[in-house]
């Protein structure tokens, strides 16, 4: 028992990513507004379409287009501060039911940007309900330029009141796929994982020559392919409902299947020599030079790509305050760990067949 | 085998059916925002897990035999 903590450890901690990944409930959010566009000096009824809202029945309710990055505002939130940035307060509120809430504006008739069109994020605060928010709600569009006149238009202070609670954050697109976060990333993260334990027992073979050593790093090659696949596979029915295509030619993709390749041919090649030693040898030199690729082509090649639909790869930025946040972390963290510890436990089991194969083999030899 | 493959795809067929028509929504994988891709993907990470341990049980009573065999 105290031998296998770790076990006990890996349940528990993957008990909680199934509890916590699945039970958690999504913030408030804006699916869609209508209309998509405004020119200034338009007054417009813009309607909003919300996500896990209670917005029916409130009589009151501001809600304010800015024009601002997104993260930044949502970031503020937590701290429950005004932000200034360029915005507009809406001059009427109209709730239809829980889903669906109406506001008036008057959209000014200069932009505060010496720009032709300009996206407004929109931040809905209904009474009684969490305050929700619409990056790049309407674009707005103008003829002429006076982005001093503009300015002055567009000064109202943004109430922001968001206080933390334990819910993930709600994003567009993603909605409730964003919880794969501790299912399909995770994958990956075993993956490599037991890949640099599959090398670090190739190099001990080479070292030492020991036969547990060479069986120890095929298991955990085994391992690692297992989860490279299901990563793929997730990754495939995850791509397909938030991109639109199960497998599009993503840059972090293609070094993917070119990493499996390299991997699937190691066991090829242990399959093409019947000498136990030599095999041993050269899948072991082989493995390093496999790991020596993986490096490059999954987490190389991908940041130096113009662009990628991966966080963290092209110009994109990852694990940083705008994938996850403070919740995610509390499940995101563990999950990762659980899922490595799996892992591990998964090949210890074919660690312990192999060595008794091995040693039934030797016995019937003589 | 084969039978009891058949009969599972049936029954999640027959299930699913059953939940569309429930829901009234055209693609059942995009109501409720989309929950249900992340039940696929966990269903998927199951499936290969199980498939991988199954075939290391069936390894594993060949050695059984073999070993029993021998004795």
């Amino acid at each position: 028992m105290r031998k296998n903590w770790w076990k006990i450890l890996c349940v528990i901690l993957l008990s909680w990513t199934f509890i916590a990944g699945l039970m958690v409930p999504m913030r408030p959010g804006v699916t869609s507004v209508t209309p998509y566009s405004a020119k200034v000096g338009d007054t417009i009824w813009l309607k909003a379409d919300g996500y896990n809202t209670n917005w029916g029945g409130a009589t009151k309710g501001k809600a304010w287009l800015h024009i601002d990055e997104f993260f930044k505002v949502e970031k503020a939130g937590k701290k429950m501060d005004s932000l200034n940035v360029f915005a507009i307060q809406s001059i009427d509120f109209k709730a239809i039911n829980d889903q669906e809430v109406e506001f008036k504006f008057v959209i000014p008739q200069h932009l505060p940007l010496a720009t032709k069109l300009e996206n407004a994020s929109l931040l809905v605060s209904v009474e009684g309900a969490e305050q929700a928010l619409r990056p790049e709600a309407i674009a707005i569009t103008q003829d002429s330029i006076n982005a001093y006149r503009g300015k002055t238009f567009w000064n109202s202070k943004l109430d922001i009141h968001r206080q933390w609670h334990f819910e993930y954050p709600y994003r567009n697109i993603l909605q409730e796929t964003l919880r794969n976060t501790f299912f399909h990333v995770p994958m990956w993260f075993v993956m490599f994982t037991l890949f640099t334990i599959a090398i670090y027992h190739g190099i001990q073979y080479l070292r030492f020559r020991r036969r547990e050593s060479d069986i120890k790093a095929v298991s955990f090659t085994q391992g690692g392919v297992l989860f490279g696949f299901l990563g793929l596979f997730t990754g495939g029915l995850w791509a397909n409902y938030a991109w639109g295509q199960p497998f599009p030619l993503d840059i972090k993709i293609i070094m993917t299947y070119t990493a499996l390749a390299i991997y699937l041919a190691y066991f090829i090649l242990r399959g093409a020599f019947d000498d136990v030693e030599k095999k041993a040898r050269i899948s072991a030199v082989y493995s390093i030079f496999a790991f020596a690729t993986l490096i490059p082509l999954l987490y190389v090649v991908p940041k130096l790509a113009p662009d990628s639909l991966h966080p963290g790869n092209g110009s994109n930025i990852a694990f940083g305050s705008q994938d996850l946040d403070n919740t995610m972390r509390l499940v995101f963290y563990p999950a990762s760990l659980g899922w490595i510890l799996l892992g591990v436990w998964i090949v210890t089991l074919v660690y312990r067949y192999k060595i008794i194969e091995e040693k039934l083999e030797m016995k019937m030899n003589g | 085998m084969k039978k009891v493959i058949f009969l599972i795809i049936t029954l999640f067929l027959a299930f699913t059916n059953h939940l569309k028509a429930q829901t009234g929504s055209g693609d059942f994988m995009r109501n409720i925002g989309m929950i249900y891709v992340v039940i696929g993907v966990i269903i998927i990470i199951f499936i290969g897990i199980i498939a991988f341990l199954i075939n290391l049980d069936r390894k594993l009573t060949k050695l059984e035999n073999q070993i029993k065999e021998n004795e």
